[in-house]
């Protein structure tokens, strides 16, 4: 992308975020502790990244971490918060608008939680196939330890990646044509296909490993938003 | 209404994928019978039948009275463990497949022998011994060299070598132990010995129509297979043995099939070619096992799956031929036991000219168990090139760039 097109870019997005309220807020307890975690000699001066690392079945994979300046890019997009500098990257931005960091601290849990009102996908029909996963086909599927992220629908084809005990599962092939592909064509008839992007021999889940001569979807976890 | 195919897997199946993708590609629906509960099975209730493998009259019953409900135009065994199942549920419903009884003649090693004795072919010395025979008792009765496989295993399990009395003391009580711990000694009590035979192992796959066998593909094996375990590795087809030599592997796969009951189905043929004379080792009736059939390919680029599928529902298969370019399959040998913790060369392997695909069939994480114990490859290399020595060559050098680590436990 050319410096024009990337400015002209951030610009746009500022600009939709100043004409509709605050980007991020952070609740008291939040801010406080991050202003605490900052007085630490290791993290004085530096900045809070928040950033979209990709999607989870049920909401947006997040990172929460403290950078120096330098690490700062030309089009990532500052927020002051009252005693800290926040920067988000232009491709989380459009996804973490009107988003709330919240710091939750009890008897059970202890850690930042973000709460996003935004949708995993601002395509209807992604949203539609990923309302199935998230309500019909994942609790299923979690009873046996799996479950299933959808990556993105492009000509009608919806690429999901399977997790869990679902990788590297002898009958994935079997819940994925006999149960997920049939459940999600049924509740969202314009899908007619849907592709399983997993590589099930991989202790990790890589986004999109084609076969040899295999169409690749985007490129990015987030390139259709 | 579209047709339907009741698909029989097991549950380490490698074929589900090919075979699924293949029905959907005929526009063929599908009923997936396992021996375990199958995700999602609620939503899709025509979809799944939930089957006993150890019990196949019971099973079949729950297939005639599935078919009433939701009627079957076909059956299929993706692998040896519903062959049996799936035969007598299609006798059962009057579909096209082989004969149960023939099925379970070509799954027990002994009965094949039995019958091909029967039907005057050249065996080797056999015998079967009872897993409560006392090996040594016995060993001084055996012609050496000779080879030990339980009676109803596949893809050389438990397959081993004994050159003289001690290795076939040894050989009988490790395979004794893994039928234990396998669970698999109260089905098949029994050890099958016969005499080694030495030569080249070849391979056959076949589809059988009315009792007339149809040869698909001959595979030649290059890599020598001379125990004491027979691990599989390379697959090239066409075959480079005369052709003379090959008419007569086809005809004694005819004569085979033939003795075994086995006229409407897939086989595939195991022998051993020596001095122009074919020694049939063992008849499956089903497709090549594993990824395997991935190598063939048919006219207008259809799979072997999608071609057993169209038999299987009675159409005509006749005008389908394999390609004819040369093609080869790889099956990764397992070095040794304990933990895969990683692939390296993978991008090198899937370079080489001629190599169509890598897949790594055991994830990262995962135990593996080498020959004789194990019934899993660590993956499969797939190539094609003009010509069978080409496929060869590729599949070799491609394997030369991969290495595995695994770490003993």
């Amino acid at each position: 992308m050319t410096l024009k097109a990337t400015l002209a870019r951030k610009n746009a997005v500022v600009e939709q975020w100043n004409g509709e309220g605050r980007m991020i807020e952070f609740d008291d307890a939040a801010r406080e502790k991050i202003s605490e975690l900052l007085q630490s000699e290791d993290r004085r001066g530096k900045l809070l990244r928040i950033q979209i690392l990709g999607r989870g079945p049920d909401d947006f994979r997040y990172s929460l971490r403290f950078i120096p300046p330098a690490e700062r890019t030309a089009d990532d997009l500052s927020i002051e918060s009252g005693g800290f500098e926040v920067v988000v990257d232009p491709e989380s931005a459009p996804n973490l608008k009107g988003a709330r960091v919240e710091f939750v601290e009890n008897a059970y849990q202890s850690g930042f939680h973000l709460e996003n009102p935004n949708p995993m996908f601002q395509d209807p029909l992604e949203q539609s196939v990923h309302e199935v996963l998230k309500h019909k086909i994942n609790p299923g599927v979690a009873a046996h330890g799996g479950f299933v992220t959808l990556l993105e629908v492009r000509d009608h084809v919806a690429y999901v990646e399977l997790g869990g005990g679902c990788q590297g599962c002898g009958l994935a092939d079997i819940t994925l044509k006999q149960g997920i592909d049939v459940m999600i064509r049924e509740a969202v008839p314009e899908i007619q296909q849907v592709v399983d992007t997993t590589d099930h021999a991989s202790g990790s889940n890589p986004y999109y490993q084609p076969a040899k001569g295999a169409p690749a979807p985007g490129s990015s976890p987030l390139a259709r938003n | 209404m579209t047709d339907r195919l009741l698909l029989i897997m097991a549950d380490e199946t490698y074929r589900a994928g090919a075979f699924l993708a293949a029905a959907q590609e005929l526009g063929i629906s599908v009923t997936v019978g396992t021996s375990s509960p199958q995700v999602l099975s609620h939503a899709n209730p025509d979809g799944f039948l939930a089957l006993d493998f150890g019990d196949p009259a019971q099973s079949a019953s729950t297939i005639e009275e599935f078919a009433q409900r939701t009627p079957l135009a076909a059956v299929l065994a993706a692998e040896d463990e519903g062959a049996r199942l799936a035969a007598q549920a299609a006798e059962a419903l009057g579909l096209r497949h082989h004969s149960a009884e023939g099925v379970r003649m070509a799954l027990d090693k002994y009965e094949t022998r039995q019958a091909l004795t029967k039907a005057g072919f050249e065996q080797p010395w056999y015998r079967r011994l009872s897993l409560l025979e006392d090996p040594e008792g016995v060993a001084e009765g055996i012609k050496y060299p000779c080879v030990l496989k339980p009676i109803n295993l596949a893809a050389s399990r438990g397959v081993i070598r004994a050159d003289d009395p001690a290795a076939f003391v040894a050989a009988f009580r490790r395979i004794h132990l893994m039928l234990r711990q396998s669970g698999e000694e109260l089905a098949s009590p029994w050890i099958l010995v016969e005499s080694y035979i030495p030569g080249d192992e070849i391979a056959l796959e076949g589809l059988v129509s009315d009792g007339v066998l149809r040869q698909l593909a001959i595979f030649d094996k290059p890599d020598p297979l001379e125990g004491p375990f027979f691990e599989e590795t390379i697959y090239v087809t066409p075959s480079r043995h005369p052709m003379e030599l090959q008419h007569h592997l086809f005809e004694t796969a005819a004569r085979a099939a033939h003795a075994l009951g086995l006229q409407d189905g897939p086989i595939h043929l195991e022998a051993r070619v020596q001095d122009g004379n074919v020694w049939v080792l063992e008849v499956a009736p089903r497709s090549i096992g594993g990824l395997c059939g991935r190598s063939l390919r048919f006219s207008g680029g259809l799979s072997l799956e999608g071609l057993l599928i169209q038999h299987a529902l009675g159409r005509a298969v006749e005008a389908i031929d394999r390609e004819v370019r040369a093609a080869g399959v790889m099956m990764l040998p397992i070095p040794a036991a304990g933990v895969l913790r990683g692939v390296e060369g993978r991008e090198a392997a899937e370079r080489v000219p001629g190599i169509e695909s890598l897949v790594i069939s055991i994830p990262i994480g995962h135990p593996v168990v080498p020959l004789p114990e194990g019934n899993q490859y660590l993956g499969f290399l797939f190539a094609r090139a003009d010509i069978p020595s080409a496929v060869e060559a590729a599949l070799r050098t491609a394997h030369s760039h991969l290495s595995f680590s695994i770490e003993a436990v």
